[in-house]
């Protein structure tokens, strides 16, 4: 399959149609080296991807090579396999730390370049909420596919998320909620962005176990989405959508 | 049959023996926010004062007709007690541990405080239980609850910190397991002293987060070991997709194992070939907090049918649940019974 034998073991996992055509394409003519930071990314090798991510800078080759070639095609393998139970919360924790480590080294170099990001999504647990596993894993596939991430945390008020919103400017805030008691706040804030009168300046997406489609209808979010992998596809649907809006 | 006692009849279905009628019992949680009113205990003061906790608790017999009473709401009265630190939120939200805040970084820092026992957090479930025992006599059992070394793992390390660590150092992570397993038989023999028939022991390695062999490599033989040490009947409750963990639950000698309706009845009954006794599985978010009683009834009937042994909620419900969806549960036992005795 590929050049590399291990990352083509781990392209196995992948099995819908349009993955397989999507991920092989990204991963079929790149060098082995590329390769190997996307299976050691992977494995959550955080040292052999640190290391080479570096290496591969020193020899010439430009970042975004190296984050469109080896670290997200390892990360989008990563979000497959964890969506599809092949692998747990631990395996992403490590290979999400796999991903910083390389990042530590492209990151200065990308905001130097000035290249546009995909766009800015805020993201936070919402009031009362504390967990952040879900959230925080939507944050690493979205910073992976090019978003400029800013992270309120959890236990987010309506008034913090509109701070945040007057702070960073985002395109799209993302909220997530896993309590049934939680919920409501997010219809709560995007109520509260309609008041202050910001609610046409920004999409707001929502997530999180016990969110549904119908539940975010209700509550007039712009989008649900019902994991990571998700996450990113809808914040790139709702850039085109504001756009679109704001021509 | 003649009608048995509401505790003969939950101890004969945690042995998976013949009962009267199946039971009607939640080993986590009932508290709602309709009866924190209706007996003025509100969160989070039920969850701190004896008094107001062993009121609230008892609304599972006055007003739902369950067959257990089960006074601990939450999942941080120890975690409170250890030193963690708390946000205690209001009447319509659980008290929760910051895990952004751990106090430990690993198993060389687990200690049991001097006054564990005596902490106001952990104090308050025991003394409930000795109000309840003295108000509801002994025919009626009462579920105490002890958090798991792996639950505690989460409040004390921080989750993903503890998750981490499992990859870097599983030896260092199965050491503070070992270690944190203390305040299990700390606090749950304090709730037998007390008068807790029943333990329920909450232990968060669920399908959500971790795999099947996790199960197996951390907790398995622990958890053996509380079967075998605890002198009560004790119900292990993991929420989330368990399925494929249960073969290896079924193995441990508790009696009894509390499963998510993430999990099918039918699928749940054959992964544990009648090793163990089932509980469960009435979804929560979806059913009782929204839905209708039409609709916890028919829950009420597939577990039923595929013969789950005590029929509850999957978790500790939402606390907007009405009431009328509860009751619908005992209800629903009750239509499920003339119904089968008909035939
Ligand atoms: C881990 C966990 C905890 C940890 C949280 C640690 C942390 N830092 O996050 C601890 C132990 C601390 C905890 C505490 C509590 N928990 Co808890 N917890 C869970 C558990 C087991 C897993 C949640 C999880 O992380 N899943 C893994 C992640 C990856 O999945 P996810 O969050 O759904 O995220 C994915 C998608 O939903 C999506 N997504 C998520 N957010 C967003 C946002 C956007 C914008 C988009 C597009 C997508 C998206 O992408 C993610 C990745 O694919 C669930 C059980 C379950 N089955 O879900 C219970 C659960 C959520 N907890 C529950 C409860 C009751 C509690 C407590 C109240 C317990 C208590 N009595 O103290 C407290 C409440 C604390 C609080 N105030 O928030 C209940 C909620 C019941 C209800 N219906 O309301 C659950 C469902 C268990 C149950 N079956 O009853 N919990
Ligand atoms: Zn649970």
């Amino acid at each position: 399959m590929f050049e590399h034998e291990g990352l083509s073991k781990e392209f196995e996992f992948v099995t819908k149609e349009s993955e397989i055509k999507h991920i092989g394409n990204s991963i079929q003519n790149t060098s082995l080296k590329m390769q190997t930071i996307a299976f050691a990314l992977i494995q959550g090798d955080q040292d052999t991807v640190g290391e080479l991510t570096k290496e591969c800078l020193e020899e010439g080759i430009s970042a975004n090579e190296i984050l469109d070639n080896g670290l997200l095609n390892g990360m989008s393998i990563v979000g497959v396999k964890f969506r599809d139970n092949i692998i747990f919360v631990p395996e992403v924790l490590i290979s999400a730390r796999a991903m910083k480590a390389g990042m530590a080294h492209i990151e200065p170099i990308l905001s130097e370049s000035g290249i546009e990001p995909q766009g800015k999504v805020l993201m936070g647990t919402v009031k009362g909420d504390l967990h952040d596993i879900g959230k925080n894993l939507c944050i690493m596939m979205l910073r992976g596919a090019g978003f400029t991430v800013y992270d309120l945390g959890v236990d987010t008020s309506p008034e913090d998320f509109a701070d945040g919103f007057e702070e960073y400017q985002p395109d799209v805030i993302g909220m997530s909620a896993l309590l049934t008691t939680t919920m409501p706040n997010m219809g709560r804030t995007i109520q509260y962005f309609e008041d202050i009168g910001l609610r046409d300046d920004v999409r707001l997406m929502v997530g999180g176990a016990p969110v549904t489609q119908e539940f975010a209808d209700e509550m007039g979010a712009d989008a649900y989405g019902e994991s990571a992998v998700d996450a990113v596809e809808k914040a790139k649907e709702l850039i085109v959508l504001l756009k679109d809006l704001r021509d | 049959m003649k009608t048995m006692t509401k505790k003969e009849r939950v101890f004969n279905a945690l042995n998976r023996q013949e009962v009267d009628r199946p039971p009607v019992a939640n080993p986590t949680s009932v508290a709602t926010v309709e009866m924190m009113d209706l007996v003025d205990a509100p969160f989070p003061e039920a969850c701190r004062s004896a008094e107001l906790n062993a009121r609230l608790a008892a609304t599972e017999i006055t007003e739902f007709d369950f067959d257990a009473i089960a006074p601990y709401f939450s999942i941080i009265q120890e975690s409170s007690a250890i030193g963690c630190d708390m946000q205690w939120e209001q009447k319509d939200n659980w008290p929760t541990v910051r895990m952004s805040n751990p106090i430990w970084q690993g198993s060389s820092d687990v200690k049991v405080p001097k006054d564990f026992l005596e902490h106001k957090d952990t104090k308050v479930i025991i003394d409930s239980i000795k109000i309840l025992r003295k108000e509801f006599g002994n025919d009626i059992p009462i579920i105490g609850k002890t958090m798991g070394p792996w639950t505690l793992a989460y409040h004390v390390f921080g989750v993903e910190k503890f998750l981490l660590g499992t990859i870097d150092n599983p030896s260092e992570t199965k050491l503070a397991l070992e270690k944190l397993k203390e305040f299990t038989y700390l606090f749950g023999e304090a709730q037998i002293d007390a008068g807790a028939d029943i333990l329920t022991v909450p232990d968060h390695a669920t399908g959500d987060l971790v795999s099947g062999q996790y199960y197996k490599t951390f907790l398995q033989e622990l958890h053996t070991e509380m079967a075998e040490n605890f002198k009560v009947p004790l119900i292990l409750h993991i929420c989330g997709r368990t399925v494929d963990r249960m073969p290896a639950i079924s193995e441990t000698g508790m009696h009894a194992f509390h499963f998510d309706s993430k999990n099918k009845p039918e699928e749940a009954m054959n992964a544990v070939q009648n090793k163990i006794a089932l509980v469960g599985n009435i979804n929560n978010p979806e059913t009782l907090y929204s839905k209708n009683t039409i609709e916890v009834k028919k829950e009420v009937f597939d577990c039923l049918n595929a013969g789950v042994q005590i029929i509850a909620p999957e978790c500790a419900i939402p606390l907007k649940t009405k009431s009328e969806n509860l009751i619908a549960i005992t209800e629903g036992v009750s239509d499920w019974l003339s119904e089968h005795n008909k035939n």
